[in-house]
């Protein structure tokens, strides 16, 4: 036995700044670390997206042009980001493309699931279990450093001599041969790498969560009692688990075919393009599951929470959850209509496709009867949770539509799938991210973000988006290819109107990020355990405002969080 | 709950029991068993596409990583927690013995006439810290269980020392 240990560890907190943020071994720390790099791949990702519009704003090429590439890639762009007259500019298509895929990279890998299941995840499902840290707490602080090397890695491709004697891959983030197996230069290799590594961050992370949520809930805490964000992040995990290997396999079997002489993607040698492409979309399919489903957990709280109501359903809001995971793992050549599969494999993915909507609109309507006869209160994370719920529904309803061979056969490739996803994503998950942030930052940090800003950026990001994607349906509609540096006279208003948008949701996040630093560095310290109301009724809001280092060492009494108020 | 009387004191005659505590995981091995094996037979759908090509030995090795990795990560958590604690009672002797995975066996023993047991108030190191306190020592039990399971299993100590110190 060991020794009684009365005049014990009192634990005063001697890390130094270097070994606690560069050394971590902390939950919460890592959280916080995950969540500010996520924001700043993000701030990268959205100048390309901002340089794009730019392009796109009006018919011909102003600013991407190959006058403008000189040695030295980061002038370039500076220079690419100076419009010139169109007569003057021969469009630049590889700059386009190196845009575009690195847009989608970064989105992809670097920017929603880090913020959501590295940050918000790592932070808060083991204090809903009642759990000290992590399963294996070092390994938590190797993904983050993984996640960092892979960040790199990716910043090097886009430096790095690729194709067309410039700068960067432009092979969309899908990285699809014969494209992505012969283009040029090292940018390509890189870019593989940059993706392995950000997957091995993702599966190690996903081990450590599952390990943890399975063998470390608190006593009494059965997996029919477990917070519905905490289930998220287990789903989220899990799929993480079964679908980033498969990615791996593929993007390895790229980096043969480009190096070592094997041909499993190139008809000349005996392999077909297309096997990448089922393998590929057989993790990203469960991909944008793992983007948005712990997004759906954060909802959950919010919503129930700001209508001070428990959840509605939450046994089904689990299995639904779980079986949206399940059957994203079916329906992956919904990405590939138009490749050249029979019409049988087709009706079947279609149908496939069709069905998750059922788990889907289970969840949508336990929200709004989460809502129905309660008290709502519009505080700003309810506010992101009520833009989340009615565009997440609009973006779903269009994935209907997408998922019908016969429409997808003309709308594949068009605006119309760039309107879909990014309703989905930027308005989905995007949404979910904001309301995590305002719901949960007093937790964090014992200070309350400005409810009259909160508003303002809502509402800013709110039109700005809209404005941004609602006009792609009709382009896309209308015929306009994506991944297209240029477009016919025809298509000129409603990308304006597109391009707009974008100024008002970047101007939107402007607005957050100095809020946001404003809050941190002069904001009123509230220091209230739960500064919203009793329906934020899970552990997390059991503890100070910022919670100390260590949390939860002793194991939490079924008291504290069975409210019995949804099971 | 991780507590188990391995041989229940008897409420008349001589005092003679044992008891074992070890820490709480919250999943059963029939569920390890079955979270494995579901995510295996899973992960292994996408190689019936590829039977019979390279494709399979390219995704192969992956996917099987994996499995290995989630099996020995809940391996691993279940080793964390390989603590036991078994306290034997008897009329003459009280022994307690903790086995932690890669360190010798400890033991104490004293004679349970003149044991101390207290139950120390305050937070640290865990709220209503239990000791033992005899021959020349003083031994915790059972900080790591919750807390009220901790304080119900000292009032049944308390009472079986008891009767050992009215025989």
């Amino acid at each position: 036995m060991a020794d009684a240990a009365i005049h014990g560890h009192g634990h005063d907190d001697k890390r130094g700044f270097f070994t606690r943020w560069f050394m971590s071994t902390n939950h919460k720390d890592i959280g916080i670390l995950y969540l500010f790099a996520a924001g700043f791949v993000g701030l990268l990702s959205v100048m390309l997206t901002l340089h794009m519009r730019l392009e796109l704003m009006q018919p011909g090429v102003q600013f991407m042009c190959t006058e403008n590439v000189g040695a030295n890639p980061i002038m370039t762009v500076l220079r690419s980001w100076v419009p010139t007259a169109s007569e003057a500019c021969t469009p630049n298509g590889h700059m386009w493309n190196v845009a575009i895929t690195y847009h989608g990279v970064l989105m992809m890998f670097f920017v929603v699931i880090p913020a959501l299941f590295g940050g918000f995840g790592n932070y808060f499902m083991p204090l809903q279990i009642g759990a000290p840290d992590m399963a294996f707490p070092r390994m938590n602080n190797l993904s983050f450093w993984m996640f960092i090397a892979g960040v790199a890695l990716g910043v090097a491709s886009l430096f790095s001599p690729g194709g067309n004697g410039q700068s960067g891959s432009g092979v969309g983030w899908v990285l699809y041969p014969p494209l992505s197996t012969s283009e040029p230069g090292m940018s390509m290799d890189l870019a593989i790498f940059a993706v392995h590594v950000s997957g091995a961050s993702s599966i190690l992370g996903a081990i450590n969560i599952i390990t943890t949520f399975l063998n470390m809930r608190a006593p009494g805490m059965t997996l029919h009692k477990v917070p519905l964000f905490a289930w998220s992040i287990f789903v989220t995990a899990w799929l993480i688990l079964l679908a980033l290997p498969v990615l791996a396999g593929a993007i390895t079997m790229l980096l043969t075919d480009r190096n070592f002489g094997t041909s499993f993607f190139q008809p000349a040698g005996g392999g077909d393009p297309i096997l990448y492409q089922h393998i590929l979309w057989f993790f990203g399919h469960p991909e944008v599951y793992i983007i948005i489903i712990p997004a759906f957990g954060i909802i959950s709280h919010v919503i129930a929470t700001f209508s001070k109501k428990p959840i509605f359903g939450y046994l089904p809001m689990v299995y639904a959850m779980v079986a949206i995971g399940v059957l994203g793992f079916v329906v992956w050549a919904h990405h590939m209509y138009t490749v050249g599969m029979s019409l049988t494999q087709q009706s079947y993915f279609m149908m496939a496709t069709m069905v998750i909507a059922v788990p889907t609109g289970v969840k949508i309507f336990s929200w709004i009867a989460t809502m129905w006869g309660g008290s709502v209160e519009f505080k700003t994370p309810m506010l992101w949770a009520f833009g989340f719920l009615f565009l997440f529904t609009v973006g779903g309803v269009t994935g209907i539509v997408l998922s019908q061979a016969g429409i997808d056969r003309a709308y594949h490739d068009t605006y119309y799938v760039v309107a879909h996803f990014h309703y989905v994503m930027s308005l989905g998950a995007v949404f979910g991210i904001f309301a995590g942030i305002y719901f949960y930052f007093p937790k964090m940090t014992g200070k309350m973000l400005p409810e009259l800003a909160g508003k303002i950026h809502f509402w800013l990001m709110f039109i700005g988006a809209n404005i941004t994607f609602f006009p792609q349906h009709f382009l896309g509609r209308q015929g306009m290819p994506r991944r297209y540096i240029d477009y016919p006279e025809a298509f000129a208003t409603w990308n304006m109107v597109s391009s707009i948008g974008a100024f008002i949701a970047f101007a939107s996040f402007v607005f957050f990020i100095v809020v946001l630093f404003y809050t941190l560095a002069k904001g009123k310290r509230i220091n209230v355990a739960n500064p919203w109301n009793e329906y934020a009724d899970t552990l997390e809001w059991t503890l100070p405002s910022p919670p100390p280092e260590h949390t939860f060492e002793t194991l939490p009494k079924q008291s504290d969080w069975d409210r019995s108020h949804a099971h | 709950m991780p507590h188990e009387w391995t041989r229940p004191p008897s409420d008349t005659g001589p005092v003679e029991a044992e008891l074992q505590l070890w820490p709480y995981r919250s999943l059963p091995k029939r569920g390890f068993a079955g979270f494995v094996g579901g995510t295996a037979a899973l992960i292994a759908l996408p190689l019936l596409m590829v039977l019979g090509t390279p494709v399979l030995w390219a995704l192969l090795p992956f996917l099987a990583a994996a499995i290995a990795a989630i099996w020995w990560a809940l391996a691993r958590s279940y080793r964390d927690g390989e603590v036991i604690e078994r306290l034997e009672i008897r009329p003459d002797r009280i022994r307690l013995t903790r086995r932690d995975r890669g360190r010798p066996e400890r033991v104490w023993e004293a004679d349970p006439y003149w044991v101390e047991l207290r139950l120390h108030e305050g937070e640290r190191p865990v709220p209503g810290y239990l000791t033992l306190r005899g021959a020349g020592r003083e031994v915790e039990l059972g900080a790591f269980l919750p807390e009220d399971e901790r304080r119900a299993l000292a009032e049944d100590l308390q009472r079986l020392l008891a009767r050992i110190g009215r025989r």
